[in-house]
């Protein structure tokens, strides 16, 4: 089976001004990323603010273009083609705060209905025969068709968000942060019902967030960035069991748990990552790494396969 | 006499007889004491730790049968000697460190203000002190940072900021409300453990105020379940995770994704929380509830206070069958 997303070298820069008298800089904030996902499968993109992933979020739904590299959604390149309106109808996205995703004067229903009125030729009636499933799917009832987006919840606003993205039956789903805003009874039910129409519907799920736990909980597939570039790719279960690079390492130790190993010592990382302005040299990441040596201050670590998944990181093998 | 002694605290807004967003909170810290209050949103855990304050301003109405704090009277204590209570004895740390400081000023002023304030410094010996506080918490090149305004630090330098400023008159408690959330978790971590070794190397009582089930079994050796307003379980940790009495616990536990569930479905809660006008006549967990019988529909079960570990629910789980 041919993957539904395949991304090469996907690179966006950004130009940013700094006042009248000093040159323009660059912002690297996604660098060099190449991945694949098969449908059915969870790619999560973890990291900390500014690490990039909202960046790919955006390129990936064709909101912005690379600045270079390529993508190709359902076998169709992006660049050069202009058949966006397939795209967009193949690729959809889930935001983080379900108050400023949903349009406040309009009634759920007619906001569901609209990306079939615009991409299908269903009727007024078939419309509303998918719409009215739809919501039902999702674990609203039919009389919600009519109401406003105030009179919902916050895991009922997420519910008709993910109702929204999946009724064109995307073949790639891309949310960003989707229970972040949401209380932890809340995201439990958002988390299965995200599970669930990935089974009914074998949708391609890229899954951004910042917390470990949930993301251990529906990936496939990891992707760890920082600064802008990928650190560590590949199978979640095995990254997670033994993490080979140093910022993976120090993300999952610092990730609290329900039952603490008490007496543990845990790999504190110290300062803060740093202004994407000036990126380090040499391996990003040195500046905040326990293990740095004088070669990770210079040369730049290259993507690289060590036991069943990608690394950059010069000294991953002593990690194994 | 404990540090903090609360009875029967509510706090209401509206008419008279309007449902308490805080119904009924009895609290007691100990001098030295690490407790957690841990909670959905509404809750009720911010309002609570805001009555204590004397922050709920009208229409709100605090009443409690006791609020006190080392030996004053919270409830008959006059503004000029809350003022003087207030950020020196007890003080506080807010979710957004950006909102709590004033974007105006630059943080070495707005330090010596603290400290002219509640402990009389002024001028260089202000300056100094501050200095030293900026590094008790961890600043890097602290004396660059006395100059800066809020505006140029990152959230996590913010927050030490904001954590420089509570402690500067060496409070007896410190009141963090969900000091984290805004931050990324490597950042999170290090917050954590500084409010920690501040509070032990300081003998200081740390009241943690958190949604996250895990950060709070990571700090606390004590926590507070809050659920609509109520207080629904009170013990130790890490006892009651492991073995939770009251099914809102169990539950809230259970709605975690942890090592181990990976892509099952998670039990969690139907529903939501009910809004402070579609509360339940009987247990306010009833609707929700998985084992659910007659009498909790019926009547609100009652938290006893007279146990260490204490459930309000009529069939707590986890107990030993005699």
């Amino acid at each position: 089976m041919s993957p539904v997303l395949i991304a090469r070298e996907l690179t966006r820069h950004y130009r940013v001004s700094r006042g009248l008298f000093r040159p323009a800089a660059t912002v690297q904030a996604l660098n060099g990323l190449s991945f694949e996902l098969q449908a059915g499968q969870t790619l999560a993109v973890v990291g900390e603010s500014g690490c990039g992933k909202s960046t790919l979020a955006r390129a990936l739904t064709l909101i912005e273009e690379p600045t270079a590299g390529s993508l190709q959604i359902a076998g169709q390149d992006v660049a050069g083609t202009n058949n966006y309106r397939q795209l967009r109808r193949d690729v959809q996205m889930v935001f983080q705060n379900p108050y400023a995703s949903l349009n406040p004067r309009r009634r759920i229903g007619d906001q569901l209905a609209e990306p079939l009125a615009i991409n299908t030729d269903l009727s007024a009636a078939e419309c509303r025969a998918r719409v009215l499933a739809m919501l039902e799917r999702v674990g609203l009832r039919a009389e919600h068709y009519a109401r406003y987006p105030h009179t919902f919840s916050g895991g009922q606003r997420q519910r008709i968000a993910i109702a929204r993205a999946m009724i064109l039956r995307p073949k790639v789903l891309v949310a960003d942060e989707p229970t972040s805003a949401l209380d932890v009874s809340v995201q439990a039910q958002v988390l299965n019902l995200f599970l669930e129409l990935q089974q009914q519907f074998g949708t391609a799920y890229v899954f951004i967030s910042h917390n470990l736990a949930v993301v251990r909980h529906v990936a496939d597939r990891l992707l760890v960035m920082y600064l802008g570039r990928p650190m560590e790719l590949g199978p979640a279960e095995r990254i997670y069991r033994k993490p080979l690079h140093p910022y993976t390492q120090a993300l999952l130790a610092a990730t609290p748990s329900l039952h603490p190993e008490p007496g543990r010592q845990r790999v504190r990382l110290a300062g803060e990552p740093p202004n994407p302005l000036e990126p380090p040299a040499g391996c990003v990441f040195h500046p905040r790494c326990p293990y740095a040596t004088e070669r990770c201050r210079g040369e730049v670590p290259a993507l690289r396969e060590v036991d069943g998944r990608e690394v950059a990181c010069h000294y991953a093998e002593r990690f194994v | 006499m404990s540090l903090l002694e609360i009875d029967n605290l509510s706090v209401r807004y509206g008419p008279a007889d309007a449902p308490p967003v805080v119904d009924g909170l009895d609290l007691r810290l100990e001098t030295g004491e690490v407790l957690a209050i841990v909670g959905e949103s509404g809750s009720g855990k911010s309002q609570a730790m805001l009555a204590l304050l004397g922050l709920v301003d009208p229409p709100g109405r605090v009443a409690a049968e006791r609020l006190h704090f080392a030996g004053h009277d919270l409830l008959a204590l006059g503004e000029r000697r809350r003022r003087r209570l207030l950020g020196k004895e007890l003080a506080m740390v807010f979710q957004d460190p950006l909102a709590a400081l004033d974007p105006s000023y630059r943080v070495g002023f707005q330090l010596a203000e603290v400290l002219r304030q509640h402990l009389g410094l002024r001028g260089a010996a202000a300056r100094r002190r501050a200095l030293d506080l900026l590094e008790q918490v961890e600043i890097p090149a602290a004396a660059s940072r006395l100059d800066a305004y809020p505006h140029q630090l990152s959230g996590g330098m913010a927050q030490r900021v904001a954590i420089a400023l509570a402690i500067a008159a060496e409070p007896r408690l410190l009141i963090a409300d969900e000091p984290t959330t805004a931050l990324d978790v490597t950042i999170q971590a290090q917050i954590l453990e500084l409010l920690l070794n501040l509070q032990r190397e300081r003998g200081m009582a740390l009241l943690l105020i958190s949604h996250d089930l895990a950060v709070v079994a990571e700090c606390a050796r004590r926590v507070c379940v809050m659920y609509a307003g109520q207080a629904v379980e009170v013990g130790a940790l890490p006892g009651l995770f492991d073995t939770p009495a009251h099914p809102y616990t169990e539950a809230l536990l259970a709605a975690l994704p942890e090592a181990g569930t990976a892509r099952r479905p998670l039990r969690g809660l139907p529903g939501s929380v009910p809004g402070r006008h579609d509360r339940p006549a009987g247990c306010l967990l009833s609707p929700r509830c998985a084992y659910v019988q007659d009498d909790c529909r019926a009547r609100r079960p009652p938290l006893d206070a007279k146990r260490q570990s204490q459930a309000r629910c009529f069939h707590p789980r986890n107990q030993e069958t005699p």
